[in-house]
């Protein structure tokens, strides 16, 4: 429940249109004196902290649909970190679930084409830990079992995945964005790829890589 | 924006290779379930069926294929080789993490024996969304059936697993197999995925069971795995024994012939 607020309240700040560099008021030369200065960069400190963009994905191992938020940084914004809320239906199980993601995204090469308007990022990659919240599972086995009973947690999976995007910058035309990309993704999940090597006749890498698609739409 | 039809048929094309390959997955634990489901009940009529009458038949005995597909796929193979065998049990454990592609797929390829199967439910399969989707895929967890003049009574023993949420044992269950024991049957013969004794057993009521058992007509034994290991024990010292089939990683698996005059049985390796 902690982590659904958490991340709720993380959602609602992305999605509340901030403009960020209005916050602190004033620009750097107009500075005057040491208070001012120090406003400016304590506010320059937790501007870094406001989520830089915002994603809406389509499967992916994750939930059906998932939005999140995150931060992208580095020299030329190679790494990325997202935090997604996910809704899973019930399908044949007893209930709805939603699941919480972290992940976590580099992207080695950005190649600009048709006038700057189109990036494309050949691979992206990355790994990410996804949690359902829900009771039914658990990170350690409840206490009635013996001690590491089965040693592993049906709560979080771990998973690798690989995909390409095509960024559309907006040069202004949008108020609310900078660009939108959009993304697709292969992944599998630890005990897909335990299996994979374990089984090398039955399982095909097609029958362990399960495909994402999503929008991210880059704020600042 | 307009685009060329050739276009248009690329699109198309790509969505509909990706909706064939099935790469899309919601969650590893989602229970979207596509193919076949209610096998159990599906297999029991063709078992009751084909040997209706029959004085000596003969099944084999699988268990706990959690994540080995290339092992459970060669055991399949060899059961198909022989043209002895009437039926297959498997005794639980199909999945290890409870995953619905690990159901599914120990499914396709049980799915691949001549010869109809059923699944008990096993610890590991009620895992997650395990269980839920173990229930539509082969049915309820507790399950019988006729075959010649033998009953089979399948029990889910996996006790831990439920917490008290559900009776395991079911003896609600059990009486009424025994209370409305089927009129062709004179014999019982009962599976379980663990033993009484075991830390996954209700112990408290592990010598209530085992006395319940003996009220059944004429108790032939009882087939469980879990254990991953053979073992043949006369478990409470009353004659009633108790069957261990290892699990498929060991290549072994069990032959039961029923005859006029009781059990026999071999262990096989493959």
């Amino acid at each position: 429940m902690k982590w659904l607020i958490f991340s709720l309240a993380l959602l609602t700040s992305a999605f509340t249109p901030a403009y960020a560099y209005e916050w602190a008021g004033i620009a750097p030369d107009t500075l005057n004196g040491e208070y001012e200065q120090r406003i400016y960069n304590y506010n320059k400190r937790w501007q870094k902290l406001i989520p830089t963009h915002t994603v809406i994905q389509y499967a992916g191992s994750i939930g059906t649909v998932s939005l999140g938020t995150g931060w992208d940084y580095g020299k030329h914004n190679q790494w990325e970190t997202t935090v997604m809320l996910g809704y899973l239906p019930k399908f044949h199980s007893d209930n709805n679930k939603i699941t919480f993601t972290l992940k976590q995204n580099y992207t080695p090469w950005s190649l600009p084409l048709k006038h700057g308007q189109l990036t494309v990022e050949p691979l992206t990659c990355g790994l990410l830990l996804n949690t359902i919240l829900s009771d039914e599972f658990w990170v350690e086995e409840p206490d009635r079992y013996p001690k590491g009973y089965y040693g592993f947690s049906t709560r979080i999976r771990a998973h690798l995945f690989v995909g390409q995007r095509l960024i559309h910058h907006l040069n202004g035309k949008d108020k609310k964005r900078k660009s939108i990309t959009a993304y697709y993704e292969l992944n599998t999940c630890d005990f897909y790829l335990v299996s994979l090597i374990t089984n090398p006749d039955y399982l095909k890498l097609t029958d362990i890589l399960h495909l994402g698609f999503g929008i991210k739409m880059q704020i600042f | 924006m307009s685009y060329s039809n050739r276009t248009k048929g690329i699109l198309l094309s790509t969505l509909l290779t990706i909706a064939s390959c099935d790469m899309i997955e919601y969650h590893p634990y989602d229970a979207r379930i596509e193919g076949m489901t209610h096998i159990n009940s599906r297999n029991i009529v063709r078992i009751e069926e084909s040997l209706q009458g029959a004085e000596t038949f003969r099944f084999a005995f699988i268990t706990d294929t959690q994540r080995w597909y290339d092992e459970t796929e060669d055991v399949v193979q060899a059961i198909n080789r022989r043209t002895d065998i009437d039926f297959v049990i498997h005794g639980g454990d199909l999945t290890d993490f409870g995953a619905t592609k690990e159901l599914l797929w120990q499914r396709d390829i049980l799915n691949g024996l001549k010869m109809p199967y059923v699944c008990l439910i096993g610890n590991h399969d009620c895992l997650g969304t395990g269980e839920e989707v173990f229930n539509k895929v082969f049915g309820d967890p507790n399950f019988s059936f006729t075959a010649g003049d033998v009953h089979f009574v399948c029990l889910n023993t996996n006790a831990l697993e439920y917490d008290y949420s559900e009776p395991v044992p079911d003896f609600k269950f059990i009486h009424h197999e025994r209370d409305s024991f089927p009129q062709a049957a004179k014999r019982t013969l009962f599976a379980m995925h663990t033993k009484p004794g075991d830390e996954q057993f209700n112990n408290n009521v592990a010598e209530i069971f085992q006395y319940i058992l003996h009220t059944f007509p004429t108790p032939l034994c009882c087939i469980y795995g879990h254990g991953h290991k053979l073992a043949a024990d006369n478990l409470y010292g009353d004659g009633l024994m108790y069957y261990q089939c290892s699990n498929i990683k060991d290549r072994k698996y069990m032959i039961f012939t029923i005859n006029k005059e009781g059990y026999e049985y071999e262990v096989v390796d493959f």
